[in-house]
């Protein structure tokens, strides 16, 4: 769904480079994160894609459309919920959706289903001048639903919202997804990318350092132990075991046997951990 | 059926605006001002009075003289007053003169002290020739006291010859014909409705660009144009309503308002490609402000030459004010020309679409400011 081939950009138009030889494939139906600290290159990637910001260097394709050329037809297929919510604030959150939906050549979705699928319901003929910026951003995340799209561009879409609406918007993710739809997902929230993502790009300095699975990078960079809280003479212990060398597996084995077990867990490694041990950087 | 949406979505915006009220306001204040405070016609009637310090047969003949050498005089006895009294005196009116004659020194000076019009008094001295004694109020330009010194240094004669060589060259046709009312509406409306539409078209762009409701707009399948054309859809209506808020009451329906539409159209529509290319290259309206400020400065400049038709540069020719002030003029002039602005429009028309096409690229270019 989104091929990008040798991808580089520059602000200034030097070899001051915001974007650096940058290379990766979407596939159709997939959830594709991309994960980076503040400056990244997440958001120049993300414009470049969706035409806001023109290809000067590389080949990017999208839904089958070639960025250099860009047609707009290529936007019926295309969705985009931006990270700094812009709608009419002196239009009602209706009136907004109402004139977006004529701007396709596809059909449409019900606007007014749509404000209710967001948790806006009720609230259709306010202006949205009058909403909060959580109520503007689940607005901004309804818009980009629109025409239906197969390809579906989200920037940090849970951003200050709270956690019962947040959950509800990754509900939708979750649903659209099933439906086949695209998702290129640009976040610097680890929690959203692991719970969502199929795979995930880490990019650092315009630069991309990694692709790969959520669950692979987990074996590959995780700590492979487990923590086990037991009883003991009246007491609680926590011991931690290694799942790969013999005799703490032994151990492990006796303790599961012998004692009570209160708690265990496994001590896999976090995305954001993993994202530090291979960037060096913290996402903040 | 996208461009109708559009359009209607920046009717919805427009009238829930501040700029839409302001520049329907901005006419309503003009008109109140054209109607209740300026005058048909200016009045360039010059005052001044006299007193024959002469025995009453000679002030007559003097009188008798001066009423039979110009014809179209006409005299009558009036009373003025000054100072809670008031002075018998006859009033000789020309074609642009009022001349009041008093009966004594005091009147002259009362009343010249009172109205601040400039008065003299005509005297015979002992050998019986014409003395004058002039009461100037001090605002008198020095060409005129330089005239009076002349009038009085050469002899008649060889003034009248010299005022005879003179050649008089009109500058412009027409001003006989429509009243001074009338005559101000041209800059008016070129400011008001052309203008407006420069500044009120930047300013609903920034209002997108601080919204960001231009990005959204770029991940549609509606183009640029369509969003750029509908924001000058609506300016030209503004245009049109407040232009004719001023126009029709002050003119009524004697002039074809089919040209002035077409020009109010063009000039508008070139305007306002103008207002969205500044637009193109500016974050917000504070800076761009430079820049518009700079440009609605230059193009004010053609009205000094619509007022002072002495002062008339090629160069200022070249301003599109210019031929949208004298468009209009010529279409309010009851034997206008409407060659004049049917060029002029034709001009605006092929200006704007430049502008326009070269803004939307622009546009295509920078959506990501």
């Amino acid at each position: 769904m989104i091929k990008v081939e040798g991808l580089y950009h520059s602000y200034t138009r030097d070899e001051n480079y915001a974007l650096k030889d940058v290379n990766f494939e979407v596939g159709e139906g997939e959830i594709f994160g991309f994960l980076g600290p503040s400056g990244a290159g997440k958001s120049t990637t993300q414009g470049i894609l969706t035409g806001l910001l023109q290809l000067q260097k590389g080949n990017v394709t999208v839904a089958g459309y070639d960025i250099r050329n860009i047609e707009r037809k290529m936007f019926n297929k295309i969705g985009m919920s931006f990270e700094q919510s812009n709608v009419y604030s002196k239009m009602t959150a209706l009136e907004n959706l109402l004139f977006y939906s004529k701007l396709f050549d596809v059909e449409t979705r019900n606007p007014l289903e749509l404000i209710k699928l967001v948790g806006l319901g009720g609230k259709e003929n306010i202006r949205t001048g009058e909403f909060s910026k959580g109520m503007k951003h689940r607005l901004t995340f309804a818009r980009s639903m629109i025409n239906s799209p197969s390809m579906w561009f989200l920037d940090e879409p849970t951003t200050g919202l709270d956690p019962a609406i947040a959950a509800g918007i990754k509900d939708i993710i979750k649903e659209r997804n099933s439906e086949g739809v695209t998702i290129f997902l640009t976040t610097h929230n680890m929690f959203i990318a692991d719970e969502l993502c199929d795979r995930v790009g880490f990019i650092v300095d315009g630069v991309i350092r990694l692709i790969d699975s959520p669950k692979n990078l987990k074996l590959k960079y995780g700590k492979k132990l487990v923590e086990v809280e037991y009883a003991i003479d009246g007491d609680v212990k926590k011991e931690t075991f290694s799942t790969i060398i013999q005799e703490e597996k032994n151990a492990l084995n006796k303790i599961i046997s012998e004692r009570e077990i209160l708690t265990m867990h496994t001590k896999e490694a976090t995305l954001e951990e993993i994202f530090i041990k291979v960037t060096g950087r913290e996402l903040v | 059926m996208k461009i109708f949406s559009s359009f209607k979505k920046e009717l919805i915006l427009a009238s829930r605006s501040f700029y839409f009220y302001v520049e329907l306001g901005f006419s309503l204040i003009i008109l109140a001002v054209l109607l209740l405070a300026v005058p048909e016609n200016f009045n360039t009637t010059a005052t001044q009075y006299l007193y024959f310090d002469m025995p009453q047969a000679a002030k007559e003949i003097y009188i008798d003289t001066v009423l039979e050498s110009e014809p179209g005089m006409e005299s009558e006895m009036v009373g003025i007053e000054a100072e809670g009294k008031t002075y018998e005196a006859q009033l000789i009116t020309t074609d642009g003169e009022e001349v009041y004659i008093v009966d004594s020194r005091e009147a002259l000076e009362k009343l010249a002290y009172e109205k601040q019009n400039p008065g003299a008094v005509i005297r015979l001295d002992d050998n019986n020739q014409l003395n004058f004694q002039y009461y100037l109020q001090g605002y008198e330009s020095t060409r005129l006291k330089n005239l009076i010194s002349i009038m009085f240094s050469k002899d008649i004669g060889t003034l009248e010859k010299l005022v005879e060589k003179q050649e008089v060259r009109y500058l412009t046709t027409g001003y006989e014909s429509i009243n001074d009312r009338e005559n101000t509406i041209p800059p008016i409306i070129s400011f008001s409705s052309g203008l407006m539409g420069m500044f009120i078209l930047a300013s609903y762009i920034f209002l997108d660009k601080k919204e960001g409701v231009i990005k959204a707009y770029a991940v549609t399948a509606s183009p640029i144009w369509q969003y750029l054309i509908s924001k000058i859809f609506v300016v030209l209506l503004t245009s049109i309503v407040s232009g004719l808020i001023i126009i029709m009451p002050v003119i009524g329906l004697r002039i074809n308002y089919g040209l002035v539409l077409l020009l109010l159209l063009t000039a508008g529509f070139f305007s306002s490609s103008l207002g969205l290319l500044i637009a193109s290259f500016y974050e917000d309206l504070m800076k761009a402000f430079g820049v518009i400020y700079l440009l609605v400065i230059l193009l004010m400049v053609p009205a000094i030459a619509y007022f002072i038709p002495g002062w008339n540069p090629f160069w200022i020719k070249l301003i599109p004010t210019y031929p949208l002030m004298q468009g209009f003029k010529e279409i309010i002039l009851p034997e206008g020309d409407i060659t004049y602005p049917l060029l002029a429009s034709a001009g605006f028309l092929a200006a704007g679409l430049v502008l326009f096409a070269f803004t939307n690229i622009r546009f295509k270019k920078t959506l990501s400011i």
